[in-house]
């Protein structure tokens, strides 16, 4: 239990008063004759039990209520059951919160960013400060802004993926460093980043006693992530080091000359690809290397429950299931696709009520023996084959251009039109709609493309932190969080002792 | 309705304030026998003693028909009415009885004093012997049982010349008392009753065993039987000097059951053994207190 004001608990002292009345008396009371003190005195001997214990029950009662004033006075903060924890109160806090707005925060996970994650968790702290406490908000360039709360999620809500990279040690030290130097009860540093291993910087944070430092647990499921680390142009070709997670399937990589590709291959973090170049007359040639994007539907059946999963995060009430039968496409809403053979397929499988539903956004627009093959749900365009002439005919059919000319101007842009959004230097997402769909990283630090994060014990050990996952960081946040104000239960408690000490008092006579 | 013309039917201290005792219980026992119609001692034998007025109520037959042809004016006739009655009025003389709850009201031996004074009357002028005896810790005045003139007077004296005892030890008084009534009669004992009542008892069991008719008047001052003071507050018992610190409130209601209980205890022990007892808080009219008697 912390109290708000815990200078108040001196008072205590006087809940010794009644006892100390009661041993120190020296009043001297009236005096008066009464001859029938015998009778008084058999009284008194009859009563003196009781009257024993309702001195000792007085006792008991004042003393109680006096200790539960005192206490309520102090303002005592005991832990809140979750639910009510909303409105709770807790001690004046130093903090510093640590958003690692970095590149990799930009990674989309189940369909969402990973910023989007750093930043509602971010966001739970600064809305959970109070007026006394001292704020400061660090994001990937390792500025500390202070203000107050409003200020700071506003900010917050303004931060987007930043190129920079973000030393989580060097933050941490000097986010400590920071705490330490205001006069408050509390000192608590949250560090809401993705965790990866690349962004530990050397030697240790360097924690000192009394602050408290929070990290937020990263996803349990990290998507493999690969990345142009590096190209270098000698002797009539271009060598390009592809980074990223270790152990992650090689990619394709394009490199173009002034728009015109050039020349492919195939590379896995860690290596390097050499592409040859054609040749070319003398001046400066503008190109790039890209890696291709991934394919959707995924020709490896075992990442079809990662897709899934960013589905259902987008609200898509159909999922991707096992391998259907071939069979021709019947679709009544696209010309001329009607019997293209499919060769190969997923089966387009609903979720819940999604095949019952009638509405707008809830539509099979193709099926394959009866089953759906091309439907679209909360704007979310899915088919069950790649658009591959080993999977469908169909790019091999005359039927295709009408079909990309429905699926990109009617299907998909005419009702939820793709916008491109230009991100922060190095970064382009690709959205629609509300959804981030992608993201183009460019010219990033190599280390941001390893997505892989700090193991707990690595991160406890350099920063000093205690990795919670977002409901347990939520409950330890404000030297333990969730705690509630007891003055009010208190007070109504005293009322109760102060009304049985009444009726004590009253009807023990 | 009480009749507020008749003083014994008055507050004592407002009756009090009259005069001394001999008019206080002289009105009270005119007011007393007016009021009761019939003496309650007195019969109508056939020896004349004397006249007096016609009060409403007394029976036509004893009208003296003569002095109303004479005179017009209504008279009934009297008789004595033969006795042997020797009656002793014991008094208390404690410094208990000194006492009083409240200033408006009498002290317990003033109500004592008034009390036995008309009760002296009434039994004087049914020719019945009486005395006085006052005691305290000691026998402090005796004035032997005489039915002569001028008998009431020396016994108002003898009650004005006892003084508040300084002490108690009212067990060894009454024992000294049964010495003094050798001759068997009627004996009341006026008193608070704030000794042992053991030893009380027995004094008056053997007044009773020597055939004596014994009336215990058990005094207290309505401040006596329920407590009610200062929230705190130092008692003192006037006669031993011994003091508690009590809180009323908290003692009131053992202590009013203490005292009902110690009433039931003195009742019960005298019915037992055959001597009446009445209790008689001091704010009782003295015409009400004698009506007990009756």
């Amino acid at each position: 239990m912390t109290f708000l004001h815990p200078l108040a608990l001196l008072g205590l002292a006087a809940a010794a008063i009644p006892a100390l009345l009661h041993l120190f008396e020296r009043r001297i009371p009236p005096e008066a004759e009464f001859p029938p003190l015998r009778y008084l005195s058999e009284a008194e001997r009859q009563s003196a039990r009781r009257l024993r214990l309702r001195h000792v029950l007085l006792l008991l009662l004042r003393t109680a209520l006096i200790a539960l004033i005192v206490l309520a006075a102090a303002r005592p903060l005991v832990p809140t059951p979750v639910p009510m924890r909303r409105a709770a109160a807790h001690q004046r806090t130093a903090l510093v919160v640590i958003l690692d707005n970095s590149l990799s925060s930009g990674a989309v996970v189940d369909g969402r960013p990973v910023l989007d994650r750093l930043r509602a968790a971010a966001r739970g702290s600064l809305a959970a400060a109070g007026a006394s406490d001292r704020l400061w908000l660090v994001l990937a360039d390792g500025v500390a802004r202070a203000g107050t709360r409003d200020a700071l999620l506003a900010t917050l809500d303004s931060t987007g993926v930043s190129p920079r990279r973000l030393d989580l040690t060097a933050a941490v030290r000097d986010a400590v460093r920071l705490v330490n130097a205001e006069p408050l009860e509390g000192r608590e540093v949250h560090v809401l980043s993705d965790l990866q291993r690349t962004a530990l910087g050397p030697g240790r944070a360097g924690v000192t006693r009394g602050v408290r430092v929070l990290a937020l647990a990263p996803a349990s499921e990290v998507p493999a992530n690969r990345g142009v680390g590096s190209l270098r142009v000698s002797d009539g070709a271009v060598a390009v080091s592809i980074v990223g997670t270790p152990g992650a399937r090689p990619a394709a990589v394009t490199l173009q000359v002034r728009g015109r590709e050039v020349g492919r291959g195939l590379a896995a973090p860690g290596s390097t690809v050499s592409i040859v170049l054609p040749p070319e007359g003398p001046g400066w040639w503008v190109g790039e290397a890209a890696l291709d994007a991934d394919e959707v539907p995924p020709a490896d059946p075992t990442l079809i429950g990662q897709l899934n999963r960013a589905l259902a995060a987008r609200g898509a009430r159909w999922r991707l299931g096992s391998g259907g039968t071939p069979g021709p496409i019947v679709a009544s809403g696209v010309v001329a696709m009607d019997g293209i053979p499919v060769a190969r397929r997923y089966r387009v499988d609903a979720i819940g009520d999604a095949s019952r539903s009638k509405g707008e956004d809830s539509t099979v627009l193709a099926t394959v023996n009866g089953e759906p093959w091309l439907v679209r749900d909360a704007g979310v365009l899915l088919v069950g084959s790649r658009l591959d002439t080993a999977w469908t005919a169909l790019p091999a059919a005359p039927a295709f251009v009408p079909f990309v000319d429905a699926l990109v101007n009617r299907l998909a842009r005419g009702e939820a039109p793709v916008s491109e959004v230009e991100g922060a230097p190095g970064v382009e997402f690709r959205t629609r709609g509300g959804d981030t769909v992608g993201a183009m990283v460019s010219a990033p630090d190599p280390r941001e493309s390893d997505l892989t994060p700090a193991p707990a014990a690595l991160v406890r050990d350099v920063l000093g932190a205690d990795v919670l996952d977002a409901p347990a960081l939520g409950a330890a946040r404000f030297a333990g969080g969730g705690k509630s104000e007891a003055s009010g239960p208190l007070l109504i408690l005293a009322l109760l002792l102060a009304a049985a000490e009444l009726g004590v008092a009253t009807f023990t006579r | 309705m009480a009749d507020t013309t008749r003083i014994d039917l008055l507050d004592p201290a407002d009756v009090a304030r009259l005069g001394g005792i001999e008019i206080v219980a002289a009105g009270v026992v005119e007011g007393f026998l007016a009021g009761i119609h019939r003496s309650p001692f007195r019969g109508f034998s056939v020896e004349f003693t004397e006249h007096r007025a016609y009060q409403p109520g007394d029976e036509l037959r004893y009208l003296d028909w003569r002095i109303l042809a004479r005179a017009d004016r209504l008279f009934v006739k009297q008789f004595e009415e033969e006795t042997n009655l020797r009656a002793m009025i014991l008094v208390d003389a404690s410094r208990s009885m000194a006492w009083r709850g409240a200033p408006a009201r009498l002290t317990k031996r003033a109500y004592a004093d008034r009390l036995a004074a008309a009760l002296a009357l009434i039994l004087l002028r049914q020719r019945d012997a009486t005395g006085l005896i006052t005691f305290d810790e000691a026998v402090r005045e005796v004035v032997p049982p005489r039915v002569r003139a001028g008998q009431w007077a020396r016994l108002v004296r003898g009650l004005e010349r006892t003084p508040d005892g300084a002490g108690t030890a009212a067990e060894a008084a009454l024992g000294q008392l049964t010495s003094l009534l050798v001759r068997r009669g009627l004996v009341v004992l006026v008193s608070d009753l704030l000794f042992d009542r053991e030893l009380a008892l027995t004094a008056l069991r053997y007044l009773r065993h020597r055939g004596h008719h014994v009336i215990v008047l058990h005094l207290m001052d309505p401040a006596e039987a329920e407590l009610s003071a200062a929230p705190e507050v130092r008692l003192r018992d006037p006669e031993s000097a011994v003091s508690v610190v009590v809180r009323p409130r908290e003692l009131a209601r053992a202590y009013r059951d203490t005292v009902r209980r110690e009433i039931a205890a003195w009742r019960i022990t005298c019915r037992r053994h055959g001597i009446a007892y009445h209790h008689i808080l001091t704010d009782l009219p003295f015409g009400m207190a004698l009506r007990l008697l009756t």
